[in-house]
């Protein structure tokens, strides 16, 4: 019983044995294991004969991009943290979409797994976690400050409470052809470049590719947009603000774009088909995570040392982005094993440099102390692809271009409410399509969004 | 019972259980335990909620009296997603009837080839739909549809403007409608095909004798006999469809713009995407009402129209 | 064309151009499966490229497919067994002892499926958790399938119950067997065809069913076919399309060719043997 862990199918019939053991001792017919831990997946530690490691974590988070991510996650980090606090850690991975189900699912039968991860700040969840305070200020005292991006994404200012603990974060750049654009002797420096670009690159048949649906992708180049215009969701009290004459120029600026540079397909995208519109040779730029270049470089795509990152264009009011997802950890209020998993995630974020390196630079520390900037660029720089350096332009995009959803205020329940229900994609798809103005668009969609932020404020969120 | 009198000594219980009523009763009795448990109890929790503001999975919530419904109403995507949920329904139900109708007629007498083609139609029936829905975005693909290389390589649509076939809210409908009428199809054939197959061959041969072929024997003698099956076909793809949100969101999520929201779709982004529990319950609970009305009015109808 | 010709090509004048169209996609995903994973958006490459095994290699050893599979199986036959344990005696109660309460009952059969699945997970995922203590595992699918696939076993069964002429139970009667005895004595074995008419319509319930699926099991190894799938073919924005067609085909193949070769017996089974 001392072998390694050998792959999915060897270790659950091992551990399915360990089931029956259990089981035996216990004497038990119904098997009341109500969501914790029942260790199927292959994480299990190495062990040794006979002995049975003390507390038990289960965690649960998405199948991440990068699957060297996963790996290290599951085989090194977990194991090794569990044999040095004697706790069995059980994680399990699931799509990212089908994580919002999960958390519900978790909530409703009050029970579930210990740590609760999601790309997103759940903070409609408030309710049914703890306060993370103490979590917060344990890392901070290791590795420094909680970064602003990751503090102001999981904090309610109303009830002061860390609803949510961010471990990082992924910047959002743009990814453009250079080939494509250096035809043209254009770049993507500005989004005036891009809407003078933009007719020249599609008669080419390389269209600009951002994406007017009801997707992530869609929501976050969007939003990014509208705020380099100056159009804002709520102010910094958290006050909804959208119906600006910002908003609607930048509604205006869209649609243009997409009427002299882009194709009609971008109104039924999911969340792949932006990184497919790459990949296929057609876009000649797109707004997303350096999964869109990392994919074109393991596939050997022909045209992947032409692929470059830069931030995001500026705009008449800055450069202001968005991050592409957030990692956040909560921890439910009926979690069995919350001091396990208070201490597994105070220790991932500070030893936060080995998951930024194995997750080749896609995972940023929401803890910058945790893996300085200065650091990440120098491991960006040693990156060996085409062009040479391409990646350290992420420290710069996520030291200044990289705001938190909700900026200039604090990403909370109403936010989320706009975020899921893709209420931006919305306003900008019906312009682009001609089924309303701007200002229609524009104003119609405020009063949703005052409704949404109405609500929340009668529940006391906000 | 002569029964109890040729047996002489039973036990009450055994004559008990001779009696219609209480045998009835204990056989039913495990259907009833299992759908009231597990339907049932849920059903009501979910009415529950649907009266109160819960939010993010809670089970309780402050009383809201009727606000989530009235809201609803209130709400213009709500009033678009219960019209689209009509037009998917009835829509994708209506091809699938006549499809399924077709294929019964021509399935039903043997032919060389049948095995194969009844196999070929079987299969959008034994794939899990979840997965299908999953390749349906693969062949409705922006950049690599293969409808699109047909419909190019017949001349029927151009390069520079491909269809857009998730894209605009006709098309993505259209699209919609034409997967869930493909994965039902098979379903409904099936039990059409018992429905025509039952016609007894005493009621063909007379209809022969009288001189009644073709569409007129169809209309005057296959029709009216198989509309029970048919009908109770018809019903269960409706309510299958109806409060079914598999196809519409993995193929659009709602989009573009909410032009594919229907109810479940709609009722699963507002009380889990977003976190409304309460209202989500409201929008999902808002078709029973209709469905059952719809159920209730065709099997009415059916019984009229039943040949026994 | 004489009327015989026409008579002869009729069906297949039908079966064909539809059998196309519902079979087209099949073909597509058997054509894509064989790709290498770069290779599926190359323009160049639609039809003519060197076909490779790799994607099936990839999910038979390197996910955890197979045991999804058989999980999934599992849970088809137990769901089955206790589908058919629970609406047969129910059909037959139905179709001949209740009267017209039965046909009432028939009706209200029909509405326990107005209640779509997207909103009663979430207090059954109570249930199951709280009262059942059944979370992550696949008793949870088996214990909570039945209760939508018993109400349509139910209408099968009732309908083909109908069909059996009550001749034969009252001979059992007058012989002097008990009701419950030429139920399972006389009943329950010429219903055949309708047992397994329910098997294939209640397995391929099952099969499809994703939400609750998604809802109550977590763990890779505990998953079935519907949700393991996306979970570890689509990593974040990368669909891997050869894989996810490799694993619509390999359970959808075998069960096409298990309900076809039931179908004669489906039909045998509605119509209680007259059939042609």
């Amino acid at each position: 019983m001392g072998q390694e862990t050998d792959g999915p199918v060897a270790s659950s019939d091992r551990l399915t044995r360990r089931e029956l053991l259990r089981k035996a001792g216990a004497g038990a017919v119904a098997i009341g294991v109500a969501g914790t831990a029942v260790p199927y997946s292959f994480a299990g530690p190495l062990r040794y004969k006979g002995r049975d490691l003390k507390g038990d974590l289960t965690i649960i988070q998405w199948v991440h991009f990068v699957p060297a991510y996963d790996e290290w996650f599951d085989k090194t980090w977990c194991p090794q943290w569990g044999q040095k606090n004697d706790v069995q850690v059980n994680v399990e991975h699931i799509n990212n979409t089908l994580l919002d189900t999960r958390a519900a699912a978790e909530v409703a039968a009050q029970s579930g797994h210990d740590l609760f991860f999601n790309l997103h700040p759940m903070a409609s969840y408030e309710d049914q976690v703890i306060n993370h305070a103490s979590i917060v200020h344990e890392i901070e005292s290791k590795v420094g400050k909680y970064g602003e991006l990751g503090r102001l994404s999981t904090y309610n200012p109303k009830t002061k409470k860390y609803f949510a603990v961010s471990d990082n974060y992924v910047p959002d750049p743009v990814v453009w052809r250079h080939d494509l654009w250096n035809d043209i002797g254009e770049s993507p420096a500005t989004w005036d470049h891009v809407r003078k670009a933009a007719p020249k690159l599609k008669a080419k048949g390389h269209p600009i590719g951002i994406g007017q649906s009801q997707e992530v992708d869609s929501n976050m180049a969007l939003m990014a947009f509208l705020m380099c215009f100056g159009g804002f969701i709520q102010d910094e009290h958290n006050r909804p603000t959208l119906y600006s004459k910002h908003t609607v120029e930048a509604v205006q600026f869209m649609t243009d774009i997409y009427k002299r540079g882009e194709d009609s397909t971008i109104f039924g995208w999911n969340p792949a088909s932006n990184n497919n519109y790459l990949y296929a040779g057609t876009a000649s730029l797109i707004l997303n995570a350096i999964s869109a270049t990392r994919t074109p470089e393991s596939l050997n795509l022909p045209f992947s040392d032409e692929l470059w990152i830069w931030p995001i264009p500026a705009g008449p009011h800055g450069r202001i982005g968005l991050e592409h997802v957030m990692g956040c950890y909560n921890i439910w209020k009926f979690s069995k094993n919350k001091e396990n998993a208070e201490k597994f995630l105070a220790d991932l974020c500070i030893n936060y440099k080995a998951a930024t390196t194995a997750s080749q630079l896609y995972n940023f520390p929401s803890f910058p102390g945790a893996f300085p900037f200065a650091g990440i660029r120098k491991a960006a720089a040693a990156d060996s692809h085409k062009p040479h350096g391409k990646y350290s332009i992420l420290t710069t995009i996520a030291q200044r271009y990289t705001h938190n959803i909700g900026y200039p205020g604090t990403t909370n329940a109403a936010m989320d409410e706009v975020f899921s229900k893709y209420l931006i994609p919305q306003m900008f798809a019906r312009v682009s399509q001609g089924k309303a103005t701007a200002n229609e668009s524009v104003r119609d969609t405020m009063s949703v969004v005052k409704n949404i932020y109405a609500k929340w404020r009668k529940r006391g969120k906000i | 019972m002569r029964f109890a009198q040729a047996a002489g000594g039973r036990t009450r219980f055994r004559y008990a259980l001779e009696r219609r009523g209480v045998l009835a009763a204990l056989l039913i009795s495990p259907a009833v335990l299992f759908i009231g448990v597990l339907v049932g109890v849920p059903l009501v929790l979910a009415v529950y909620l649907s009266f109160t503001d819960a939010t993010a999975g809670s089970l309780t919530g402050k009383w809201l009296g009727f606000d989530n419904f009235s809201n609803a109403l209130h709400d213009q995507v709500f009033r678009e997603a219960l019209w689209h949920t009509f037009l998917f329904t009835v829509i994708s139900q209506a091809i699938v009837i006549v499809v399924a109708g077709l294929l019964a007629h021509a399935l039903v007498r043997s032919f060389r080839g049948r095995w194969l083609i009844r196999f070929v139609i079987l299969l959008p029936w034994a794939a899990p739909i979840a997965l299908t829905a999953i390749g349906f975005l693969w062949f409705y693909d922006p950049q690599a549809s293969i409808f699109t290389w047909i419909l190019e390589h017949v001349h029927l649509a151009s390069k520079d403007n491909p269809p857009n076939w998730l894209g605009t809210p006709r098309a993505a409908m259209s699209s919609i409608i034409t997967v869930q009428a493909w994965r039902t199809v098979p379903f409904a054939t099936v039990i059409f095909l018992a429905g025509v197959s039952s016609i007894p061959q005493e009621v063909d041969d007379a209809a022969a004798m009288d001189g009644a072929t073709g569409l007129r024997k169809f209309w005057h003698v296959s029709l009216p006999l198989q509309l029970p099956i048919a009908l109770v076909a018809v019903l269960f793809g409706i309510v299958f469809t109806a409060t079914d949100m598999v196809v519409p969101y993995i193929l659009t999520n709602g989009g573009p713009f909410n032009s594919t929201q229907v109810l479940t779709t709609w009722a699963f982004q507002t009380g889990i995407n977003a976190g409304n529990i309460g209202e989500g319950a409201a929008i999902a609970l808002f078709m029973l009402p209709l469905l059952a009305v719809v159920v209730v009015g065709m099997l009415f109808f059916a019984r009229r129209a039943e040949v026994t | 064309m004489s009327a015989a010709l026409r008579h002869k090509l009729f069906p297949y004048a039908i079966a064909v151009p539809f059998a196309v169209v519902l079979g087209f996609p099949f073909l597509w995903m058997a054509i894509t499966s064989l790709k290498p994973e770069y290779q599926v958006y190359d323009p160049t490459k639609v039809w003519h490229f060197h076909p490779t095994l790799a994607s099936y290699g990839f999910l038979l050893h390197h996910t955890d497919y197979l045991r999804w599979v058989r999980n999934s199986c599992l849970v088809g036959l137990a769901v089955v067994v206790i589908t058919l344990v629970v609406a047969m005696p129910a059909g037959y109660a139905l179709a001949r002892l209740a009267g017209r309460v039965g046909r009432t009952l028939g009706v209200a059969i029909f509405l326990t499926y107005l209640v779509p699945p997207t909103l009663l997970f979430l207090p059954l995922s109570r249930v199951v958790a709280q009262y059942l203590h059944l979370s992550d595992r696949l008793w949870s699918l088996i214990v909570v399938y039945p209760s939508f696939t018993i109400p349509f076993a139910i209408w099968l069964l009732m309908g083909f119950f109908k069909t059996i002429p009550q001749e034969l139970e009252d001979a059992a009667l007058i012989d002097g067997c008990s009701r419950i005895g030429a139920l399972v004595r006389i009943v329950f074995p010429i219903s055949l065809p309708g047992i397994l008419t329910v098997v294939i319509f209640t397995f391929s319930l099952v099969v499809n069913e994703f939400v609750y699926a998604i809802t109550f099991i977590s763990s890779s190894s505990n998953r079935t076919v519907p949700v393991g799938v996306p979970t570890d073919l689509i990593r974040g924005d990368l669909y891997n399309w050869p894989g996810i067609m490799a694993a619509i085909l390999i359970p959808s193949i075998p069960l096409a060719l298990v309900y076809n070769a039931f179908l004669n017996r489906f039909i045998a089974g509605f119509t209680g043997g007259a059939f042609r």
